[in-house]
């Protein structure tokens, strides 16, 4: 059966600048090259400011178009909240938890999938 | 028998208080609830003007008008005076909600029941209006302690069965607001009927591309921008902006809110920079996401809501005539009706 595997990164949210740098550089590359299915957590998010929001339309402006699918989870009601208020949970499935994600139709692959945690996604080109 | 009236401004730490007994809505709720003050406008009328028009009917000339303190619901040694200065019957109205009552029925039910106090509740519980009796006034002094809601086993509580609605809610507040403009209450939107079911307050501007689709409510001085979708079910306090693009249903947004572009504001209620979502009972602060935040006013900056605020709106929003009470330990105000 064919595989498809999934990437989990973590959202560089109240992150320093530099992790925050390295984690959206991260970001953006699996969302342009992998192909994979990528699911963005948010659970580790308080709330979203403005430099978030930003992040996340360069997030759904990458996956536009592709066949990258971007799942998010809002890991809290308030981000749910944000997500809907900016419009941004009608361009971009939302869930509650990465469960209900991997449940998602169209991500889960029977299961056989691999699961690529954000610590062992490798860039491609650099294995 | 004289009767004397008093209207109780919750404060914050009231507000709470209240919302204790909903265990299961602050469970289901992520944020701490803000705070909406009683004297926010509803579809651009005040619920403390409401009360006392009823008040006003039952032939009482002035009413006393008050805040809770931070810790205690009323000031008790204050009202018990109420009783030294030859006030019989005392009519207290905690301003927690919206009650098409009749005064007068309440008054002739508390007499016919000869309770010292009655309480007016209706199914979901006490609605915050109680007539006390000399005797009951009395015990207060003696015991120095007065009960927010009675509790004296043996009253007969009146049983209101009108409409009535916790307007410190914000699931409820939205509700009076769609029953508002509906005709489903006796509230009526404060403003001109442009069209069906649409009214507009004094000075409002709307950009030609606005689509306001009733029932909906623009307050007084409101600036809705280009391109934005107003309606259905959709209250606009007076003095908010509302920026190009964003939609609204269902949902209230309270004086002096700025909204950014493009939001959507759904079965929401907003009030500067926060927002409380009805379904998902989450409050989102949406200021450092620059998505929402207080329009500060022209004369005088917003404060947190306490008692001398009491006096400051009152006195602005009404043009009552008020004197001050010079024995009470918090503010008290009396107005002539």
């Amino acid at each position: 059966m064919n595989t498809i595997p999934w990437i989990i990164l973590p959202f560089p949210c109240g992150s320093d600048l530099a992790d925050r740098r390295g984690l959206r550089k991260d970001l953006l590359i699996a969302l342009r090259v992998s192909g994979s299915p990528v699911i963005v957590d948010f659970s580790s998010c308080g709330t979203l400011n403005h430099a978030d929001i930003d992040l996340l339309l360069e997030c759904v402006a990458q996956a536009a178009g592709r066949d990258t699918k971007v799942l998010f989870v809002a890991g809290s009601r308030v981000n749910r909240v944000l997500l809907e208020v900016t419009r941004i949970s009608s361009l971009v499935p939302v869930f509650n938890s990465v469960r209900e994600a991997l449940a998602y139709p169209q991500i889960a692959v029977e299961n056989d999938a691999e699961v690529l945690p954000a610590s062992q996604f490798q860039k491609p080109g650099s294995a | 028998m004289e009767l004397g009236a008093v209207v109780v401004v919750p404060a914050r730490e009231d507000f709470m208080l209240t919302h204790e007994a909903q265990a299961h809505d602050l469970a289901a709720s992520e944020n701490s609830r803000p705070f909406y003050s009683s004297r926010m406008p509803i579809l651009g009328n005040d619920v403390l003007r409401s009360w006392t028009e009823r008040v006003r009917k039952l032939g009482v000339q002035s009413l006393w008008l008050t805040s809770n303190s931070p810790d205690e619901s009323v000031d008790r040694s204050a009202l018990a005076e109420f009783a030294r200065q030859g006030v019989e019957r005392l009519l207290v109205i905690q301003l927690k909600s919206y009650a098409e009552m009749d005064l007068a029925d309440l008054l002739r039910f508390h007499c016919e029941s000869r309770n010292p106090v009655t309480e007016a509740e209706d199914a979901r519980g006490p609605l915050g209006v109680c007539l006390r009796d000399y005797l009951a006034l009395h015990a207060t002094r003696q015991k120095s302690a007065f009960p927010s809601a009675p509790t004296d086993s043996g009253q007969i509580p009146y049983q209101f069965r009108g409409y009535a609605k916790r307007i410190l809610s914000a699931r409820e507040r939205q509700e009076l607001v769609g029953d508002g403009l509906t005709g489903a209450c006796a509230m009526r939107p404060l403003g001109t009927q442009i069209r069906n079911q649409v009214w507009v307050g004094e000075g409002a501007k709307l950009a030609d591309s606005v689509r306001v689709i009733g029932p909906t409510y623009i307050g007084a001085r409101t600036i809705v921008h280009a391109g934005a979708t107003i309606g259905p079910f959709v209250s606009v306090e007076h003095d908010c902006v509302v920026d190009c693009g964003t939609t609204m249903e269902r949902s209230t947004v309270l004086p002096y809110t700025y909204l950014a572009p493009g939001l959507l504001i759904r079965n929401e209620l907003v009030d500067g920079g926060v927002l409380e979502d009805l379904s998902w009972r989450a409050v989102a602060d949406l200021r450092p996401a620059g998505l929402g935040s207080r329009i500060q006013r022209r004369e005088s900056r917003r404060q947190a809501f306490h008692e001398s605020d009491v006096l400051s709106r009152a006195g602005r929003t009404s043009g009552w005539d008020f004197a001050r009470s010079s024995t009470a330990s918090q503010p008290w105000l009396r107005v002539q009706l």
